[in-house]
């Protein structure tokens, strides 16, 4: 039997915890100090009105959480919010044929309130990257361009193997 | 009452590790209190250089500096910039880049410095920077492309575990100096129905114990037939643990063979 020692106090319910104390009726408020609870903002699969975006949140997490979490972390006001879980998917399979399990998530749809919009931006955008004069990269990509030229085949031979022929 | 806390500690059986917290303790205390005269003593002028000197990489400016009250710095602006969700992107000069620089992580040593109230201010910004490298790595993810720089995330983890561990130090810390007692919940070292021995935690019952038919049912205690059992068991570990010690050795003496020049290695 293995136990794993990690003092935990009620009081100061701090993060790196498994599960939370459920809150029941008459309780003391749970009061999250430190939580450990990471959003990911994530592009929508399918189109949303614009003032929806979707997150993928922790399982653990409900509406309420969800609610509270973006309007005192972010200050974004927050209308509506609903949830669903994605199954992850069990349909690839291994070297022994057995089902591999992508793990399942919980997915947000969050409507801001106040007429707020949120259009995804582009953060990958096509940069020029022109390396500068005698700068390191510069020298490099010409060495690695020289040795592509003298790696390539002798086109007169068209495509015909090298090891073929005298 | 320090005292009584002091005595209280040295009853207890892990004497020197409780000591020793104590003392970090105390040490953290004497640090704030020096802190504190400092900052009394300080301009604002002057205050700009310790600024500027404490800035740690994962974090902007206005965090970093161990303010905890307006008043002192009235010439300093440190409202938080209410970007909104906005905060779930990195600075538009850094989309596209294909690397982004980052200093280290915070060290256990650098927190300690710091107030409790800064600790958990500097949660948050962490938070916030773990939130934005899972976006921005999901959607490189979604674009097939590869994150820039992916270590980000590894070193912002360490900084939070580390924040971690020094909140629950000074929370132990004071929890001996008001109660004497290391754990938050207390429990005891019990035997189990197998022989072993675990830390049990103790939890509220409605009913004593003595009347309480679903407590009596656990078995904190290891029958006498169980003996033979466990011995069985530490034999097994034993030769377990031999066998894996003499096929490491004989590998090593083979390689030796192979390769007369080979350094072993110390252990």
């Amino acid at each position: 039997m293995r136990f794993v020692g990690r003092t935990q106090s009620l009081t100061t319910f701090s993060s790196f915890l498994l599960s939370y104390p459920l809150y029941q009726l008459g309780n003391p408020q749970l009061r999250l100090f430190r939580p450990n609870w990471f959003l990911t903002l994530v592009r929508p699969g399918k189109e949303q009105p614009p003032d929806t975006v979707q997150f993928r949140i922790p399982m653990e997490m409900t509406k309420c959480d969800v609610k509270s979490y973006l309007e005192k972390i972010y200050n974004v006001p927050v209308g509506v919010v609903r949830t669903r879980i994605q199954f992850g998917s069990n349909k690839k399979r291994n070297h022994l044929n057995q089902r591999v399990k992508q793990p399942d998530y919980k997915v947000a749809y969050v409507q801001l309130a106040q007429g707020q919009t949120f259009t995804f931006p582009d953060i990958f955008p096509e940069k020029d990257r022109t390396p500068t004069e005698g700068s390191m990269e510069e020298m490099q990509e010409k060495f690695m361009e020289d040795e592509k030229q003298r790696q390539k085949l002798d086109p007169r031979r068209g495509g015909v193997t090298e090891w073929f022929g005298l | 009452m320090w005292q009584d806390a002091l005595l209280n500690m040295a009853a207890c059986s892990s004497a020197g590790r409780v000591l020793s917290l104590c003392r970090r303790f105390q040490n953290v205390l004497r640090i704030s209190s020096a802190t504190n005269i400092q900052r009394s003593a300080v301009n604002v002028t002057k205050y700009h250089c310790q600024l500027y000197r404490e800035t740690s990489p994962l974090v902007s400016p206005f965090w970093s500096s161990p303010t905890s009250t307006a008043s002192q710095c009235r010439g300093l602006h440190t409202t938080i910039s209410r970007r909104g969700l906005e905060e779930f992107f990195d600075l538009p000069e850094n989309w596209g880049e294909a690397n982004v620089k980052s200093g280290a992580p915070w060290t256990a040593k650098q927190l300690r410095t710091k107030s409790n109230e800064d600790l958990h201010k500097l949660w948050y910004v962490l938070l916030k920077e773990k939130n934005m490298l899972l976006t921005l790595e999901q959607e490189s993810k979604r674009q097939r492309l590869q994150m820039p720089s992916p270590e980000r995330l590894r070193k912002v983890e360490r900084s939070m575990f580390r924040l971690e561990t020094v909140v629950t130090e000074r929370e132990t810390a004071l929890r001996l100096l008001q109660t004497g007692q290391e754990k938050g919940r207390p429990g005891a070292w019990r035997r189990n129905l197998f022989g072993y021995i675990y830390w049990y935690r103790f939890k509220e019952y409605a009913i004593p114990w003595y009347m309480n038919k679903r407590y009596k049912r656990k078995t904190f205690y290891t029958p006498h037939f169980v003996q033979p059992h466990m011995r069985l068991r530490l034999e097994k570990h034993l030769r377990d643990k031999t066998r894996k010690a003499n096929s490491e050795k004989q590998k090593l003496a083979k390689l030796k063979e192979k390769f007369p020049l080979m350094k072993v290695p110390a252990s």
